[in-house]
Parts: C-alpha cells; sequence; structure tokens
C-alpha cells in the first residue's frame, strides 16, 4: 500500500467518523426519549412565539423522524447551526467570529509547550531511571494527573494574581479593549500574551505528567530492545544510541498520541476557560448550560459539541499524515 | 478435580504471595493506605460529621412556630473555629486614620458637598469621580469610636475640629452637623480632614444566652433570670415564677416548666395604668467584634382577656434597644414570637466592645384592670458569630452548611461514583473485547471502529452535552446520571487492550491443546483465556477510578452535579459561585477549598499509585526492566 492509497482509507475514515458525530449528535439531541431540541424550542416558544417559528422551521420540529435525522444532518454538514437566540446571532458567527480562534489559539500553545517539555523531561528520566529523580518525577506526575485542573488554576490566581498582583485574573484580552482598541500589532500581541500566560501555564501543568510518563514508558519500550543491545555493543556512543536508535523508534507511538493529546486538552481548556473567564468555546459551554431563567441552550450546546468533535477528529486526521510520511512501513507495506 | 478446601488454601497462598510482592511498593501501600483511610471516613461519615451535609438547622423542635425547618445553625462565611488560636490573627481595637478631601461647589444656587477618599484622590480628579464620591466620609471599617477629626487647610495649617461638629451615620460613615453651605464658606476645596477613630476586629463564636431555653428546672430560672416591673413598688400585683405546670409541650419532649406572669388587677391601686414587666437575662459579651447576625425566639400563651405586647430588647449600660415586637391575642395556646434576622448595620452600633449586656423580653399588659396569666416558654437569643467549626462554612442561603460535614460526606459520592464506574466499565470493556478478540471477524471489525469513534470525542464537552440533555429531559441531575454516562464512555480503552491480548493468546499451544480435547468456546474464555486476563483488569479497575472521580468533581464544578447531594465537587461549585476565588480568593478562605481539593487528588492519585504497583506485579515484562 502505497502514501497515496493510505491516504485515501484515512480520508474515508474521516468521513465515516464525521458522519457518525452527526448521528450521536442527532441520537443525544432529537431522537432520544424526552427530546431536549423540542423541549428547548417550546421553553423559547413560551417566551417568544416569533422565535418558535423561526427554530421550529430550523430543527424540523414536526417532521417525521427520518426527515428530521436528514435535516440534521444536511445543517451539521452545512455548518448552519441556527439561530441563538440569546446573543441575537447566528450560532456559527458567535463561534467562528472570536471563540474558536482564541481556543485553538490557548489550545495550540499549551499543547506545543506540553509536549516539548513533557517530552525533555520523559527522555531525561527515562535515560536515568531507577534514580531518584526519575521515581520523584514519576511520582509528581502521577499525582498532576489526579489534580483537578480548577485547582490548579485557583493556585495559580491566588499566587500570581492576588498575590504577586502580576497577572490578570482573567478574559482573552484586556477590558480596556473593548472601547478603546489596541493601535498597534505589538501592542495587540503583547496584550493577548499577558492574557495566554495564566491558563497556557494551567493547560501545561496539568497535561504535562501524562506526556513524561509516556514518553518515558515508549523510550523504556525501545530501550530494552535487542538492536540498542546491539548498538551498544557495536561501541556507538551513549548519545549516538540515544538519539539515533531510540529516540527516533520511540517518537512514533509518541505521535499518533499528538492527536490523542489534544483530545484530552479539549477537556482541560473548557475547565481552563471558565476558570479564567476566557472567551472561548469553553466558557461559551458554561454560558451555554447555564442560561438566564434557567435552563440550557441546547443548539449552541450541539453547535459547540459538534464543532469541538471535529476539530479532534481533524486533529486525528493530520496526526495520521505525519504518521504515515514519517513511518516507512506505511510506504512499503 | 481439587477440593473445595484445597482450592482456598491455594487462593489464599497466591493471596500472600501477591501480598509479599506488593508490600515491597512503597508507592502501592501509600495509595492503599489513603483508600482505606477515605474508605473508613465514608463509612462511618455520620458518627463523624457533626451536622447534617446539606442544609443542616437546629431543628424546629428546639424553636417552635418558626416557618421553616429551623435555623441556620451558624452565619454565612464563617472561618474555622482554630482560628483563634493562630497568634498572628488581630484581634482587639485598632486605631486607623483616613484621610478625605473636602470640595465643595454650588449649582444654581445649591451647595453641593464631597468628601473623597485619599485613595481615590489626585490633584487632577475628574469630576465625574467626584460625583461618585458621597457628601458623607465612607470610612473603610467599622467606627468603634471617634476619636479625633484634624483639619488640615490646603496653606497648611492645621486644627482640630471639635467631634461635637459630626456625627455618625450607621457605622461607617461621619456626616458634618454643619449645613453644607456654611461649610463651604468654612472651608477652601481640598481641606484635608484626617479622621482617627478605634475599630474592633475580632474572631465570634456563636453564643447562646440562655442555657436552658426550655424551663425544664425550677433553677434554669432563678440562676438565670431576673425581672422588674413598673407596680413592683405594689404587693401581690404582679409576680413572676417559674411553672412547671403549664410549658410548651413540643414534639416529644416531656418537659412542663415555663414562666407564668401573674398580673393580679384586684389588687392595683392604679389600673389606669399599663403593666410594664421586663424579664431579663444578663450576659457579657466578650467581643470587639459585633455579631454576624441574631436570633431571638418566644413562645407565649396569654390567658388574659385583652392582647398583650411583647418586645425583645438587647440592653446596654447606656442605652436601650428595641428590637421587635408582637402583639399576642388570647388564642388559650402558645404563640411563636421570632426575630429571624438583623442587619449588620443594627448589630454595630449595639455591640461594639466587651460589655456587659441584658437580653430581655419586655411585657405590656393595657390598661383595663383585667387580671392577666402570661406563660412564657422557649425564651433564648442568639448571637452568629464568624467562626464555626472545624472548617467552617460556606456561603448557602438561607442556611450555610458546615464544610466539614460536606466534605466528610462527600467521600462517599466519590468513592462511589470512581468505583462503580470503574467497575462496570471494566465489565463492560471486558465482555466487549473478550468478543471481539476471539469472535474476531466482522464483530471484531464493527466493534473496534465504534470503539474507535468513542476513543475520537472530546470526552468532557461530550459528558457536558449528554448531563445537560439528560437534566432537561429529567428536569434534575443525579449522581446515577453521571455514573451511567460515565460507564458508557469509559471502557473503549480497556476493550482494546483486552482484544489485543485476547488475539495473542488464542493462537498460544494451550488453547489449541483445549479445542484439540474438544472444549466448547466458553470454556475456553472462561478457564484459559480470562485469567489470563484477570491481571489486565485488575490493573484497569484502580486505573479508572481516578478519572471517574475527577471528571464527577469536574462536572459538578460546572454546575451539573446533584445539588442536593454532599459531593466533594459541590462544595467546589458552592466555591465557584460564590465568587470568593477572584475577590479575596485562596488565601482567605483556602479552608473552603483545599480540603476538597486535596481530597479529591489524594484519593484520585491513590488508586492510580495502587494501579501502578499491581501493574509492575503483574505485568512482568515491566518487572524485568526495573
Amino acid at each position: 500500500m502505497g502514501l497515496k492509497a493510505y491516504i485515501a482509507k484515512r480520508l474515508v475514515y474521516t468521513a465515516v467518523l464525521i458522519w457518525a458525530i452527526i448521528t450521536l449528535n442527532f441520537l443525544i439531541f432529537s431522537a432520544l426519549p424526552g427530546n431536549p431540541i423540542e423541549a428547548y424550542i417550546s421553553r423559547v416558544g413560551r417566551l417568544d412565539p416569533r422565535y418558535y417559528a423561526i427554530l421550529a422551521e430550523h430543527f424540523g420540529l414536526n417532521k417525521p423522524l427520518h426527515e428530521k435525522y436528514f435535516l440534521t444532518l444536511k445543517n451539521l454538514l452545512t455548518f448552519d447551526f441556527g439561530f441563538s437566540v440569546r446573543y441575537n446571532a447566528p450560532i456559527i458567527d458567535i463561534i467562528t467570529k472570536e471563540r474558536l480562534p482564541n481556543t485553538l489559539l490557548l489550545m495550540g500553545l499549551a499543547e506545543v509547550i506540553t509536549i516539548i517539555v513533557g517530552m525533555l523531561i520523559g527522555v531525561i528520566v527515562a535515560y536515568k531511571r531507577g534514580g531518584i529523580l526519575d521515581t520523584a518525577t514519576v511520582t509528581a506526575s502521577l499525582i498532576t494527573f489526579s489534580v483537578p485542573i480548577f485547582f490548579i488554576g485557583w493556585i495559580l490566581i491566588t499566587i500570581f494574581c492576588l498575590y504577586l498582583q502580576w497577572l490578570p485574573t482573567g478574559g482573552a484580552y484586556p477590558r480596556i479593549w473593548i472601547r478603546n482598541p489596541p493601535s498597534s500589532i505589538f501592542e495587540y500581541i503583547a496584550g493577548r500574551i499577558y492574557h495566554l500566560i495564566l491558563p497556557t501555564m494551567a493547560l501545561v501543568i496539568f497535561s504535562v505528567g501524562g506526556w513524561i510518563l509516556l514518553t518515558r514508558a515508549c523510550i523504556l519500550e525501545t530501550i530494552t530492545e535487542d538492536y540498542v543491545i546491539t548498538a551498544r555493543a557495536k561501541g556507538l556512543k551513549e548519545r549516538t544510541v540515544l538519539y539515533k536508535h531510540v529516540l527516533k523508534n520511540a517518537s512514533l507511538p509518541l505521535i499518533t498520541n499528538v492527536a490523542l493529546a489534544f483530545a484530552g486538552i479539549v477537556s482541560g481548556a473548557m475547565i481552563t476557560e471558565t476558570l479564567f473567564n476566557y472567551q472561548g468555546m469553553g466558557r461559551l459551554t458554561y454560558d451555554a448550560i447555564f442560561m438566564a431563567g434557567g435552563g440550557s441552550d441546547i443548539p449552541l450546546l450541539q453547535a459547540i459539541f459538534y464543532i469541538l468533535a471535529l476539530c479532534v477528529v481533524v486533529a486525528n486526521f493530520i496526526a495520521d499524515l505525519i504518521y504515515g510520511i514519517i513511518d516507512p512501513r506505511v510506504k512499503y507495506e | 478435580m481439587a477440593t473445595r478446601k484445597q482450592r482456598i488454601s491455594f487462593a489464599i497462598k497466591r493471596f500472600k504471595g501477591f501480598w509479599n510482592q506488593f508490600k515491597k511498593s512503597k508507592r502501592g501501600l501509600m495509595g492503599l493506605a489513603i483508600i482505606i483511610f477515605f474508605s473508613i471516613i465514608a463509612t462511618f461519615a455520620p458518627l463523624i460529621a457533626p451536622y447534617k451535609p446539606i442544609e443542616p438547622v437546629i431543628p424546629r423542635d428546639e424553636y417552635p412556630g418558626i416557618p421553616s425547618l429551623g435555623i441556620k445553625i451558624a452565619h454565612q462565611l464563617c472561618k474555622p473555629f482554630w482560628y483563634k488560636y493562630l497568634p498572628w490573627i488581630r484581634r482587639g481595637i485598632d486605631e486607623i486614620t483616613e484621610s478625605f478631601y473636602f470640595y465643595g461647589y454650588f449649582q444654581s444656587g445649591m451647595p453641593f458637598i464631597h468628601f473623597i477618599h485619599e485613595n481615590i484622590f489626585s490633584p487632577e480628579i475628574e469630576l465625574e469621580k467626584i460625583q461618585a464620591t458621597s457628601n458623607y466620609m465612607n470610612v473603610s471599617r467599622k467606627i468603634s469610636e471617634l476619636k479625633e477629626i484634624k483639619v488640615v487647610l490646603p496653606d497648611g495649617t492645621q486644627q482640630i475640629s471639635s467631634i461635637a461638629e459630626w456625627r455618625l451615620r450607621g457605622t461607617r460613615e461621619i456626616e458634618s452637623t454643619v449645613n453644607p453651605r456654611s461649610l463651604i464658606q468654612l472651608y477652601p476645596n481640598y481641606t484635608k480632614f484626617e479622621v482617627t477613630y478605634t475599630s474592633g476586629v475580632d474572631l465570634v463564636e456563636n453564643m447562646k444566652i440562655v442555657k436552658d431555653h426550655k424551663f425544664t428546672t425550677s433553677r434554669s430560672f432563678s440562676e438565670e433570670w431576673t425581672w422588674y416591673s413598673n407596680k413592683m413598688n405594689l404587693e401581690n400585683v404582679i409576680n413572676v415564677e417559674y411553672d412547671d405546670e403549664h410549658g410548651y409541650v413540643s414534639g416529644k419532649s416531656e418537659d412542663r416548666g415555663c414562666i407564668t406572669v401573674t398580673y393580679n388587677a384586684a389588687e392595683d391601686t392604679i389600673p389606669s395604668e399599663d403593666v410594664n414587666v421586663t424579664i431579663l437575662r444578663e450576659f457579657t459579651y466578650p467581643y470587639y467584634e459585633s455579631p454576624q447576625d441574631l436570633f431571638m425566639h418566644a413562645m407565649v400563651n396569654n390567658t388574659g382577656p385583652s392582647p398583650v405586647k411583647v418586645q425583645f430588647m438587647l440592653i446596654r449600660e447606656d442605652k436601650k434597644f428595641i428590637l421587635a415586637g408582637k402583639e399576642i391575642n388570647n388564642s388559650r395556646r402558645y404563640e411563636s414570637f421570632y426575630l429571624m434576622a438583623v442587619n449588620k448595620t443594627t448589630l454595630d452600633s449595639i455591640f461594639a466592645a466587651p460589655k456587659t449586656y441584658k437580653f430581655a423580653l419586655l411585657i405590656t399588659i393595657p390598661a383595663g384592670g383585667n387580671t392577666t396569666i402570661i406563660h412564657l416558654d422557649y425564651v433564648d437569643c442568639l448571637l452568629y458569630g464568624n467562626i464555626f467549626g472545624w472548617l467552617g462554612t460556606d456561603n448557602l442561603k438561607p442556611f450555610p452548611s458546615d464544610i466539614f460535614s460536606t466534605l466528610v460526606y462527600g467521600s462517599r459520592v466519590s468513592l462511589i461514583v470512581g468505583l462503580l464506574t470503574a467497575i462496570f466499565s471494566t465489565i463492560i470493556g471486558l465482555f466487549l473485547g473478550l468478543i471481539s478478540g476471539y469472535v474476531g471477524g466482522i464483530v471484531d471489525e464493527g466493534i473496534m471502529r465504534f470503539t474507535d469513534l468513542l476513543m475520537v470525542l472530546p470526552t468532557l464537552p461530550l459528558f457536558i452535552v449528554l448531563t445537560v440533555s439528560m437534566r432537561t429531559v429529567s428536569g434534575y441531575m443525579s449522581m446515577w446520571n453521571i455514573i451511567i454516562i460515565l460507564t458508557l464512555f469509559g471502557w473503549m480503552g480497556f476493550a482494546r487492550s483486552v482484544r489485543s491480548m485476547v488475539l495473542s493468546l488464542r493462537e498460544r499451544a494451550f488453547v489449541e491443546a483445549a479445542k484439540a480435547a474438544g472444549a466448547g468456546r466458553f470454556h475456553i474464555i472462561n478457564r484459559h483465556i480470562l485469567p489470563n486476563v484477570m491481571a489486565l483488569v485488575y490493573v484497569t479497575l484502580a486505573m479508572s477510578v481516578p478519572s471517574a472521580i475527577v471528571v464527577e468533581a469536574s462536572l459538578s464544578w460546572l454546575g451539573l452535579g446533584d445539588p442536593r447531594l454532599a459531593s466533594w465537587g459541590k462544595i467546589l461549585y458552592d466555591f465557584n459561585s460564590s465568587g470568593v476565588v477572584t475577590t479575596k480568593g485562596l488565601l482567605d478562605y483556602w479552608f473552603w477549598v483545599f480540603p476538597a481539593c486535596v481530597s479529591i487528588a489524594l484519593l484520585a492519585a491513590a488508586f492510580v499509585l495502587v494501579g501502578y504497583a499491581l501493574d509492575e506485579i503483574l505485568n512482568p515484562k515491566l518487572r524485568e526492566r526495573r
């Protein structure tokens, strides 16, 4: 199987995944007993009959189930999520204008830092396995693994915002920008970074433990292989063995995990954003869960979930592609 | 075939061998110790926790007639009681000096004056800021006593202003008694007023003023209470005494005691005058800080023909404070009279420094010459302080919960959610993995693709979406919903591991031998494959508990937990939604949320550590590497 066939296969698989996600969406929101969308529409309709008409048409309220399904399929594939009563704007605009870029920025930054730091520490620790450093790092990683991320966030807020007063407690950018936007690009970047530091730090602390453990495990797995022993027996320098023989082979499973880690960081980002009041998808979700007047903004939640799942699927696809390019076995199998 | 006895002894031997291995792992032992610790706490929660975890109250039986289930056990946002033993927490009287800048002007003939606090003052102060300030000096702390007001004119001359020229508005505002017009003529703009006042800081414990408020024995009246009346000089007209027959009977209690006030009109020489009877109990208030809240209660039974007026009073050496009053008609039964809440400003003006006070019940029998007998029972006054319990109280209204009790009961929820989710999802994973691996073919393909799909989904958004839609459907959230959701989406990784293990196992020689001997599918899975997979099962069981615990806490933190269930996540949610975090932060209220977070982390980490230790023991390949 060549690389092209491999990519084609992954593409088909990704398409099937997207279809499955849409179907799951339909199941959760429209098909299961109780029907949250219907409940939502009727609740909104009681407040304002005009919205009722718009929403009922968009979600095909009174149509039979199979028609509803195709409507959902069409809506989600064309990113037509309907109209948010609360924000008084099409849902897709709310998401793409500001929220999704903010979230991707935060997650991307956090993931890159996590991977670099995690792999670095993981390699060092694996190399000096059995020592005090190793035991301490592994134990610390196991513990950060189980500390809820909001606790990390609270501690960071307390230290850096309330005690030292170095960093802002929340927001994605300085509040003053609402009235007078930044004048230069440098000011813009500085302002954004200033507000990104804490959420990123929380996310990195939260997820770096997993990466350290994973890298360590992968390297330990390869370090005991016969060809490494052979390389050592040949009299190669320890550094050459580590970089050329161990790290190169150990990196393959790590790449697959980049995509999986992305899914994990989505979860972390939901909470971090809520905690730091960072205007991203997580904060949007939190606001959608608790609408003024009780109940939840179901269509918005549906859109958020779909978009986030889509991001993860795309990330998976990209990871697969990179994997295909790097791993020689894909080309020659 | 081995006998039952042999089998048991074999199992014990195997366990002993395993335990010897496990003992060597320090991490594993530590984890096990933590798990056992929390299990004990969860099991004996009702014995350990002093209060109910949700909406704890002093029950209605204690103070009958109140509209709610009871009264709060403590005020909101109390600090832990052991704060009073911390030497660095300041207590006592502080002398504080604050400065205000005077700014006055006439607008269309009307005088406007402002006192601008030094913190917000600048020489080029903007007008809009000036408008936000007030025409009285708003000091930052409660005033116990006003000491001195120094006036510094813009040219630098100083003078001491007479205290009499100023008066207190409430407890934090100082107002000039001079009228604004002459004030503007008297002082030029930007004149500085330096105010020196004292303010009390203290940790106040809850106080119950009346020891035996049900009057169970005659001593409870004679030792605690005194009384006087405006007709005391007349003999036999008015009498207040202990009565052991007419008491109010609340619920199951058997006490019959009460206080009886007798007004004998026949002996009264001036019947045209109202009769006032004051029944009072003296107490010492030892704190510099006023109480946070106050509750007063009495049951009154009026047997006379005309309504009597009952009033609650607090008597300070220099002043009387009437807090509430009620007319009690003759209804031939006890009527409740209570005062549920008093605002802090009022309390600040009553309680300023350690002093002796009297809690008093003032009864006014109207003139008219009617002989009246009044029974009083369940008379009490509670003062709510700002320290309470092992970990203080939260901010819930009307009944703040004792954080320590919620924490203790919360271990139950976390353990139940964690363990049940782990067990159920492991069973599902094991089942699907076995089928997928052993049956193979299209079944395998189907199950694995389904697994892949579920593994791709971002978990927390999925859980949020599911809990929200379940909440929308059922109208509330329960712990079981979370368990179901976590189970349904927690088995995938394990199913995969089991499948790959089964795939390699079923090609082994012993499976082939069993097949050749004519063993059925079920027998082979049950007898030859399952025992080999069990090691993985134990590890997964331990390893999937932590994520369930953390996810449950995260969902509760987002407000998707069961609000009627005491869980660690609920503590976090209450803390988060109280807004304390961004104003005062963990530094001031660390005891509220720190124990819950640490408990979550500890319990989760304990399972990880045990899982890790099990993995090392049961997975020989890992052991070799060390």
